[in-house]
């Protein structure tokens, strides 16, 4: 119950906008997939993104970390800036902005490594710790940040793909903080995990906020209204509505989100 | 209404509980009218038949409660939805005190007929009773149509109800002062009216959760709602 009544518990942190994007197109080939799209993501709170399959939200938050570049037809424009500075920029190595922009997609996909080794894997190629105890610390604390270090202590060297599937998933995720990220961005993190370990990620979503700017696309409209403190609602590339959550699936005041929510759609 | 669910099953549902909300109120407004009919006639075979109604009324806000949690359960409603649930369910509990306040009218009968009542109070009962069955019937037709344009007009009307009651307590004391054999059926008929103000003001808690359904908003100003029998002192002659 608790968990249940966080959102109201800990209102939204008024903070600055940690993500700001403006006038962002995408097109794959011909096909334009995100349509003008302006949007500012707060920073400390968590942020989800919900609206019809196809209606653009993974795009949009591929193009958060520069996802997008691995695939050659897509094309962005526009800007989008972290902290105000603009993630396009030709001097930006997309490799530094993904140790500062974490993802967690919707199937976890640990590495055929060991659990240790998974999470010591980006600290060690960033160069972000000088020796075997920096990097035991950073493994330890990111696994403990990830509620995984007492379940996996006492085998780190097993393979990570031996965990169950919501062990894994808070592998990805103690994986995605162990570079010490500013944005968590998570891509249907719980779609393929049972209730109880959806009820884990979801506690420790509540917890990442308070140190990271979190977005999360989810198809189920029950967890955007639990875990996020801002709603914004995707349709056919744009942003029908943005807002406080509560409000948003309380009354929201675009039809298109009204629709979407009570299960009109379409 | 809004559009259909995809999810036809859900539309049945949520027809269901507007169908026995509006089935509740039907019941209510006959007990109410009813039961006045049975005070102004000295008639309590009419009034036992109210007293007995009643079980139908506490029997429907049951169902409506179930119903509604399951509904929540299965359909995990948001938005217009959400708010039409949690808005039956506290309309069913306004419809079921509706009755019991009905009910009570109708007990109370055989006890004012002890004696003769005179016609102008019970002329003043009948009036203030046709003013909140007026209420009750019209914020019924506002919950069917979803208007909160009429939720709104009837929650503004209360007052006149208040105001008639205030004069009614006034002449009922009156009368008691006047002649002390009066106490007992006045006692019972300042019940009666006090019931019927109640039963406007449960039409005023429907219009302002009908007015919450339709719009996701609550009414801006406060209601206007003053007892203002809470000020009126006898004074009795010659003393």
């Amino acid at each position: 119950m608790m968990n249940m009544m966080r959102n109201e518990d800990l209102p939204q942190v008024q903070t600055r906008s940690k993500i700001t994007a403006k006038n962002v197109q995408v097109f794959y080939g011909t096909t334009h997939a995100i349509k003008d799209l302006s949007i500012d993501i707060p920073d400390k709170n968590v942020t989800a993104f919900i609206g019809p399959s196809g209606c653009g939200k993974s795009t949009f938050l591929r193009c958060l970390n520069r996802m997008n570049d691995t695939i050659s037809s897509c094309r962005v424009e526009g800007q989008i800036a972290i902290d105000g500075e603009d993630i396009y920029d030709p001097r930006v190595d997309p490799v530094q902005l993904r140790a500062k922009v974490g993802m967690v997609f919707q199937k976890p996909n640990p590495f055929p490594k060991s659990i240790y080794d998974n999470v010591a894997y980006g600290p060690k190629i960033h160069g972000l710790a000088r020796n075997k105890a920096e990097i035991d610390a950073i493994v330890e604390g990111s696994l403990r940040k990830a509620a995984l270090w007492n379940e996996v202590k006492d085998r780190l060297a097993a393979a990570g793909t031996g965990l169950s599937g919501g062990q894994q998933q808070r592998l990805c995720i103690a994986r995605a903080i162990a570079t010490s990220p500013e944005v968590l961005l998570m891509d249907e993190p719980c779609s393929a995990l049972d209730p109880i370990a959806t009820a884990q990620v979801e506690e420790l979503i509540d917890e990442l906020r308070s140190q990271f700017s979190v977005v999360i696309v989810t198809h189920s409209m029950q967890q955007a209204a639990r875990v996020s403190q801002r709603t914004a609602m995707f349709h056919l590339g744009v942003i029908a509505e943005e807002g406080p959550t509560d409000k948003m699936f309380t009354n929201p005041d675009d039809k298109r989100t009204q629709d979407y929510i009570t299960g009109r759609y379409g | 209404m809004p559009a259909a669910h995809t999810v036809t099953s859900y539309d049945d549902e949520l027809r269901w509980l507007a169908r026995r909300l509006s089935e509740m109120g039907g019941i209510g407004e006959g007990m109410v009218a009813d039961a006045v009919t049975a005070l102004v006639n000295a008639d309590t075979g009419l009034a036992q038949r109210v007293i007995s109604e009643d079980v139908l009324l506490d029997t429907a806000e049951r169902e409506i409660y179930e119903k509604a949690v399951l509904v929540i359960a299965k359909r995990q409603p948001m938005a217009s939805d959400l708010r039409e649930i949690i808005g039956s369910i506290r309309i069913a509990s306004d419809l079921e005190r509706v009755g019991d306040l009905g009910k009570n009218i109708a007990k109370r009968v055989i006890a004012v007929h002890t004696m003769p009542q005179p016609k102008k109070l019970v002329r003043g009962l009948e009036h203030l009773a046709e003013l909140a069955l007026t209420q009750l019937k019209e914020v019924l037709d506002a919950f069917a149509t979803r208007s909160p344009e009429l939720a709104n007009s009837i929650r503004e009307r209360d007052e006149e109800i208040d105001a008639i009651y205030t004069s009614l307590f006034r002449e009922l004391l009156t009368y008691m002062m006047e002649d002390p054999r009066n106490i007992t059926a006045c006692t019972h008929l300042l019940f009666c009216a006090k019931n019927i103000e109640r039963i406007g003001d449960h039409a005023t808690n429907i219009a302002e959760t009908v007015y919450y359904v339709a719009t996701g908003d609550q009414f801006a100003s406060e209601r206007p709602k003053d007892d203002d029998t809470v000020n009126v002192i006898a004074t009795v002659p010659g003393v």
